[in-house]
């Protein structure tokens, strides 16, 4: 990337950075409610630093609300890519289901929470369940257009060959699929993160950002609050451009394809 | 600078130059299109015969050397010139009527005087009946056909025309050709064409110009004397073939020997 | 489309949750399910008609929308403004492009407690958090589909005269519209979203689905948030089919420039 790119992406960023700054310093702005960038992160920093039970406070709101994503999104993964599978083999099974995943598909993860709630009570399991549920759709969908979506002649090409049916499914259809299951993981892992921290405000009893963020918020603890949306996004950022992508690379961008 | 008239575009020591990319495309073109004439423009892959469409569309400015039209410097696209591209570039969201009466109706024609141009231009290229159909639904040399009505419906005083025929299949691709001619005789108008094919230059042009391989020149310059409609197998035709080939021959050589460097 | 693919349509629609719906009943009866847990759906029909009539449904569901169309139309509009202009002038796009990113990346949820702190805990704060919701999707998807019309469509125009206004408004717009009306499409989910997760946390709100739902675990009331879900499905997929969708096939579907899959 050229070094004027650079300059130029980084040059809003900056300029509101040291523009908030100054105006905390100054004392212009409210600094109760908008504290200086200075402020927020030796508040962050300071998080970092305080330990319990020997380990960072921070790391903990980190590592617990990483926790709950992985399970959930292996789960709704899980559950996703053989739901989509099962929605492209079987016309009836689509016809009967397909209504349904139309309906729940928009309703938001979070307004399932008190329902869960009153099912499975507070804690992780509650979190990482709508977790799933809000991934399962996406990734089935994904998955069912993918396997729908298969070159036929291709599929000739391996019978003709001598491919029994199993071996067409695992060596045909979900190397092709890939592209989509993929795009569908992409999709629910960022449906399931905004979803896992969205039900921590309300369901979490301790730990975890989303809680972290929801507490501060009520202490009016502002520092933490801004702390902790830019430490979302900046692990958000990770996730998808280091892990997925870096997924994509070795799979789906060698073979030609590359992801939307 | 004395303008002789039957000049329609000059072209003056005309460079082009691709900065980023590193490549001259053009050097040192100079060439005198004449009025009312049909030219075309052949070379090897690469010689820069699309880049020299694009300068005098208004598309690109020259790096070096200029540009008239009528005596005037082209510097910007405008409603003088007329353009084909080979694909198509109609817009999709307007039928193929409202394709052709945009070029009238935003440089101020009144709407039901356009659409009776229009439709004028659509009974010319036989596409009469199709006036409200989406370019989607239509088949390559209709769609070309649209374009070239589209080009012409706001009269330019030049035709530029960019590989026009080059996505269709050869059928289609040959009664395209006899099509242009009959449109272009009714007209007359000052027409530049880029082909690769040299078949197609004869048959269409009054005068073929061929560019040498990158950084393009003018190579040599063929008039085309053989009345209209053209035999692709009289002796003149082939005679004529013969002397371009032996010029292009000798650029497509280099160019090949480029290609492998 | 004609009458008996209309009905052959609608039956095909409605057949699954006929089925869905008696299972869901019969289950019930059957293992004698506590409507604490799961209500039957004759439960839930009967109190959704009993809220009706009292007019508290309704009130919920005008609240609910009246917020989601306000942020929804304002985030359109000015996503796509702002979306052109990052796509046509290109130093405002190297400017803005890790911005984006990073705004685009925060989940809609977070920016509630910022804005519960900041601009209190009522309606102009799930206004405001409907709008975030659906804004930087705006733009990002307006950005992309101007930079991605093909360049000889707008040379076509140019050199037929077009001046700057005319080619922007009569040709990138409607060419850009491939990727825009998805758009719509995908951004009123973020909206919704945002609608729900600003309504639960709002406490000062009286009014709006995610309240409802949310009191409802008061009463440890399952059927009133059943009936808030089903309520928001509904409403979600009747705007999507009925708006949405109708905008799309008088458009790029009749244009034949629309893309292909969504989820």
């Amino acid at each position: 990337m050229k070094p004027r790119t650079v300059f130029l992406a980084l040059l809003p960023l900056a300029g509101f950075l040291l523009t908030w700054q100054v105006l905390a310093d100054q004392r212009w702005i409210n600094t109760a409610l908008f504290p200086s960038p200075g402020q927020i992160a030796a508040s962050m920093a300071a998080l970092m630093t305080e330990y319990e039970d020997g380990r960072s406070v921070l790391a903990m709101h980190v590592f617990t609300t990483g926790k709950r994503l992985a399970a959930a999104a292996m789960e709704g993964i899980v559950i996703g890519m053989t739901g989509g599978c099962l929605l492209a083999v079987s016309r009836w099974f689509y016809r009967l289901a397909n209504p349904f995943i139309l309906l729940i598909l928009p309703i938001p993860g979070i307004a399932m929470a008190p329902l869960f709630i009153v099912w499975l009570g507070f804690g992780d399991q509650v979190i990482i369940t709508i977790g799933a549920v809000t991934t399962f759709f996406p990734v089935a969908y994904n998955t069912y257009a993918g396997i729908r979506s298969v070159n036929p002649q291709i599929v000739h090409a391996a019978s003709i060959m001598g491919a029994g049916p199993l071996r067409i499914l695992v060596q045909v259809y979900l190397p092709w699929a890939a592209v989509y299951i993929l795009n569908g993981i992409k999709l629910g892992l960022a449906r399931c993160w905004r979803t896992v921290v969205a039900v921590e405000f309300i369901a979490a009893a301790d730990w975890g950002l989303g809680y972290m963020i929801w507490d501060a918020a009520e202490h009016l603890n502002a520092s933490v609050v801004y702390g902790g949306i830019f430490l979302l996004a900046l692990l958000f950022v990770i996730l998808e451009k280091g892990l997925i992508n870096g997924i994509a690379r070795l799979t789906v961008n060698r073979w030609g394809f590359s992801l939307s | 600078m004395r303008w002789d008239p039957n000049i329609k575009i000059t072209l003056r020591r005309v460079t082009k130059v691709f900065e980023e990319k590193g490549v001259t495309a053009l050097q040192d073109v100079s060439l005198d299109i004449r009025k009312d004439k049909f030219t075309t423009i052949v070379g090897p892959s690469g010689c820069g015969k699309s880049t020299l469409l694009h300068l005098l569309a208004g598309f690109d400015r020259p790096s070096n050397g200029e540009i008239r039209l009528d005596g005037q410097m082209i510097e910007k696209p405008g409603p003088d010139r007329g353009f084909v591209f080979q694909d198509y570039a109609l817009f999709p969201w307007k039928t193929v009527l409202g394709n052709i009466t945009f070029g009238l109706t935003i440089n101020g024609v009144a709407k039901s005087r356009a659409q009776e141009i229009a439709m004028e231009y659509i009974r010319l290229v036989n596409l009469e009946g199709f006036e409200h159909a989406y370019p989607h639904t239509l088949s390559g040399g209709m769609k070309q056909r649209v374009a070239i009505a589209r080009a012409l419906a706001y009269n330019p005083e030049v035709l530029l025309m960019d590989e026009p025929f080059g996505a269709l299949d050869a059928q289609t691709r040959k009664y395209m050709q006899g099509e242009l001619i009959r449109i272009w005789e009714r007209f007359k108008k000052t027409v530049v064409f880029v082909t690769h094919s040299v078949i197609e230059a004869i048959y269409l042009s009054d005068v073929v110009v061929v560019l040498s391989a990158r950084p393009g020149t003018v190579k040599g310059i063929i008039e085309v004397d053989i009345p209209r409609p053209r035999n692709y197998t009289g002796q003149e035709y082939l005679d004529v073939r013969k002397r371009v080939l032996g010029i292009l021959e000798e650029e497509v050589q280099k160019e090949i020997s480029m290609d492998r460097a | 489309m004609t009458l008996s693919t209309l009905r052959t349509r609608t039956a095909e629609t409605l057949l699954p949750f006929l089925v869905g719906g008696i299972l869901w009943e019969g289950g019930c009866r059957f293992f004698d399910v506590s409507p604490q847990i799961l209500p039957p759906p004759s439960l839930i029909a009967a109190q959704a008609v009993e809220l009706w009539a009292k007019g508290a449904l309704r009130q919920h569901i005008l609240a609910s929308l009246f917020r989601l169309l306000l942020g929804y139309v304002l985030a359109v509009t000015a996503g796509i403004i702002l979306g052109a202009l990052i796509a046509l002038k290109s130093d405002i796009r190297r400017m803005s492009s890790l911005t984006l990113s990073l705004l685009i990346s925060i989940p809609t949820i977070t920016w509630v407690p910022v804005l519960l702190i900041t601009m209190g805990l009522g309606d102009r704060t799930v206004i405001t958090a409907v709008f975030l919701g659906g804004l930087f999707e705006m733009i990002y998807s307006t950005a992309l589909g101007v930079e991605n019309v093909n360049r000889r469509i707008v040379d076509a125009a140019r050199i037929m005269g077009a001046k700057r206004t005319d080619l922007f408004f009569r040709v990138m717009l409607p060419a850009s519209l491939s990727f825009v009306i998805p758009a719509l499409r995908l951004c009123i989910g973020y909206c919704w979203r945002a609608l729900i997760g600003a309504e639960i946390l709002s406490a000062m709100i009286r009014w709006g689905l995610g309240k409802m739902i949310f009191e409802a675990r008061f009463w440890n009331d399952v059927t009133v948030m059943f009936i808030g879900l089903l309520s928001i499905g509904l409403l979600a997929v009747l705007f999507d089919r009925v708006f949405l969708r109708r905008l799309e096939r008088i458009t790029i579907e009749k244009w034949g420039i629309a893309a292909r899959i969504d989820a």
